[in-house]
């Protein structure tokens, strides 16, 4: 029970505090590159995360409802359309930010870049924490399992946060060229994940076809080991992805790759590195 | 903006709770390594002591157990002994060593052993969910202070991090409560090595600083005397000509409007130069804006009735802090201003009221009031376009005209904007509630 605990809390509260880093990350990066033309108050990550967790509230709660939709297969269709929903923000997201320095105002485009972090963040905290709900209130009731469940749960999110709390500090002590660059790639990653994650739940609801699997890597990496669960976590790792999971998964990251978000770093590289 | 504290903070206690947590998970899977031996071990010495047991050999006995183990003991292929809890069939194969099996609804760990000297197979079995049970509560026990340590290491780390940051903290009071025109060292008593370069650093700068201010002083009051006295010496003259000559002659006009132009132009200079936020801090006390604006329509009034102008003042006693002089040259400037662009009989208005706080700086629900200086004119107004640029220097409104108005050199009102930023004061310039013209407001914050 405890190592289950410490698995499934992990995976989820990682996933978060990920997305949480990165994106709290290109908030301050965009403060220092654009300066006060495009720039974002943090504070969005506190009404995300409250209204996050009320979200997973409500959404557990009424997970018995919920997956009682189309024909049985609700909750596998809610939680897809959280991730693709999540996938168009981040894509706005990356589509709005100013491809080059430009003088002016820019409040209209801040202001869509704050909503789409908030959403993105928000869909995350709803999604990961019903989950977490889902399975806390599930198994803890059981006699026993109440102390290795807790004790799990508070290893798990003491793990998870203190990765996003670390990798936000250590990109904010990158070079902006540098703290642009990984937070990218992380955000690429995230992209693409959710595109995959979106896939899947789409065919276990039979709502897409079965693809043949692209490859299979659980001999040398099974998902449900702790490092399975992590790099899941991480990257959406997966040992048998599917063809359309993978095709999802690389256009999630080519969408990013081919945003202004994407070339922001390019045509600033000098100066950037001067201003740090 | 980032804080050091809240930067140290949390990734201090981060990587203490990552690493600790992934040492608890990785003291979690070897102690249940550990106790998964030493259940094992206590299988095998109990089926050491069943294999003793003394039982008949005419009927199979049944010796009651508590439900987390069973027994069986065989000889010669047929069932001797065995707990209430085990069933009648074969628990394990008759090869020794451990294995799992099902029975009863549970799984359950066998261990197989033949006792040489009696002939007999002894098979033992534990329930594995009990022993998991019973091993993890164990394991989690210890893991328990750890995870009750981290709120409590959470606080000490945030008392010894802000303790830390005292000194930085201490002296960034000091240099934030230091007086603008205070240019004394920094005394840092609480020292430490990493602030004693900022501070030896800030004592050069505060030094430099000041040789530069007393040398900038010294210049404005040489220049002022180097400059005015000649000034004087002209106007003299220029008074001995007119004596002699014919003053409505364009030269002349030209030479005596040209004259005071440059005194103008030098008095508002230096002004403009010794208005320092040091001066200001030091002369700055509680002032009536009402009072100083008579004072100064009543200076100024032979100018507004040269030009037949009609000129009102409204309001009421106000008190602002600020530097008496200072302010005198503001609304003197305003009013010189009003006087300049208006035409010959137009009208003036000079009004001090008293409005509650709606700028930028104004805190939200609090009842803030504000003292709104207003000198509007029903002159011609400034294009919306110039408006901004009227504040700067040099700008005249006339500048395109090769006939100015009168002596003026474009830094009148640079020096209204300057004094109001000394005052901490808001400038507007909007159009005028008459029929025309423009109208400079200046919101002062009104003394609590």
């Amino acid at each position: 029970m405890f190592l289950n605990a410490v698995i499934i809390v992990l995976q989820e509260i990682l996933e978060a505090s990920l997305l949480i880093s990165v994106l709290l990350v290109f908030t301050q990066l965009f403060h220092k590159i654009w300066g006060k033309s495009f720039s974002l108050k943090t504070s969005w990550v506190a009404y995300s995360i409250i209204l996050g967790i009320i979200g997973a509230g409500l959404y557990s709660h009424y997970t018995p409802q919920v997956s009682e939709w189309f024909d049985y297969v609700g909750q596998e269709v809610v939680n897809a359309s959280i991730h693709i929903g999540s996938l168009i923000l981040l894509l706005i997201l990356a589509f709005v930010v100013p491809s080059k320095k430009i003088t002016g105002k820019l409040m209209t485009r801040s202001r869509l870049t704050t909503f789409c972090m908030t959403g993105v963040v928000l869909l995350a905290i709803i999604r990961e924490g019903s989950e977490i709900m889902q399975y806390v209130g599930g198994i803890a009731g059981q006699s026993g399992n109440f102390t290795p469940i807790v004790f799990g749960g508070i290893i798990g999110a003491g793990i998870g946060l203190s990765i996003g709390v670390l990798l936000y500090y250590g990109l904010m002590s990158l070079s902006i060229k540098w703290a642009y660059r990984l937070g990218l790639i992380l955000l690429m990653l995230i992209a693409g994940n959710m595109g995959s994650q979106a896939v899947l739940l789409l065919t276990q609801a039979d709502w897409l076809p079965f693809t043949p699997i692209a490859w299979n890597t659980s001999a040398l990496l099974a998902e449900d080991s702790i490092l399975g669960h992590l790099l899941y976590a991480l990257i959406g790792y997966e040992a048998t992805p599917s063809i359309l999971q993978l095709v999802c998964y690389l256009s999630g990251m080519i969408m990013i790759a081919i945003s202004p978000l994407f070339r922001k770093v390019q045509p600033h590289n000098q100066s950037l590195a001067g201003t740090n | 903006m980032r804080s050091i504290r809240l930067f140290l903070i949390s990734s201090i206690l981060a990587t203490l709770v990552l690493f600790n947590f992934l040492a608890a998970l990785q003291g979690y899977q070897s102690s249940m390594e550990e106790a998964e031996t030493l259940f094992d071990n206590q299988m095998l010495d109990l089926a050491r002591l069943v294999s003793n047991l003394d039982v008949s050999n005419s009927n199979t006995t049944e010796i009651r157990l508590g439900n987390d183990l069973a027994f069986q003991i065989w000889e010669d292929g047929s069932l001797l002994a065995a707990s209430s809890n085990a069933p009648d069939e074969l628990l394990q194969n008759f090869t020794p060593g451990f294995e799992f099996t099902n029975f009863n609804g549970y799984r359950w760990r066998t261990f197989s052993r033949f006792e040489p000297s009696l002939n007999r197979w002894v098979i033992v079995a534990e329930r594995t969910d009990l022993r998991f049970v019973l091993a993890e509560n164990v394991v989690l026990q210890s893991i328990f202070p750890l995870l009750l340590g981290i709120p409590l290491v959470g606080l000490l780390i945030w008392v010894i991090v802000s303790h830390g940051l005292k000194p930085l903290q201490q002296l960034s009071t000091e240099l934030k409560n230091k007086r603008a025109n205070d240019l004394s060292p920094i005394h840092h008593t609480d020292s430490r090595v990493e602030l004693d370069q900022v501070i030896e650093s800030t004592n050069g700068f505060i030094q430099r600083l000041g040789r530069v201010m007393e040398r900038e002083k010294r210049f404005s009051a040489d220049a002022a005397h180097e400059l005015r006295t000649p000034i004087s010496a002209l106007k003299i003259q220029l008074h001995n000509l007119s004596e002699e000559i014919d003053t409505n002659h364009d030269s002349f006009l030209a030479l005596q409007y040209g004259v005071e132009r440059m005194q103008h132009l030098i008095e508002q200079l230096l002004w403009l130069y010794r208005a320092t936020p040091e001066q200001f801090v030091a002369n700055c006390k509680a002032v009536d804006l009402f009072k100083i604006t008579q004072d100064q329509l009543a200076i100024l009034y032979p100018g507004f009735e040269k030009k037949a102008q009609q000129i009102e003042l409204q309001g009421d006693s106000a008190f602002v802090e600020g530097d008496q002089f200072a302010l005198e040259k503001l609304i003197s400037n305003l009013l010189r201003n009003a006087n300049k662009y208006t035409q010959e009989g137009g009208k003036i208005v000079v009004r001090i009221e008293e409005l509650e706080a709606a700028g930028e700086d104004a805190v939200k629900g609090s009842a803030e009031k504000e003292i709104c200086l207003t000198v509007e004119d029903n002159g011609p107004g400034i294009a919306e376009s110039d408006r901004v640029r009227v504040f700067d220097r040099f700008y005249r409104a006339d500048s395109q005209d090769d006939t100015p108005l009168s002596p003026g050199c474009g830094l009148g009102l640079t020096i209204v904007s300057h004094i109001a930023e000394l005052h901490h004061a808001r400038v507007v310039l909007e159009e005028s509630s008459m029929e025309s013209g423009c109208a400079f407001k200046v919101y002062f914050k009104k003394i609590s």
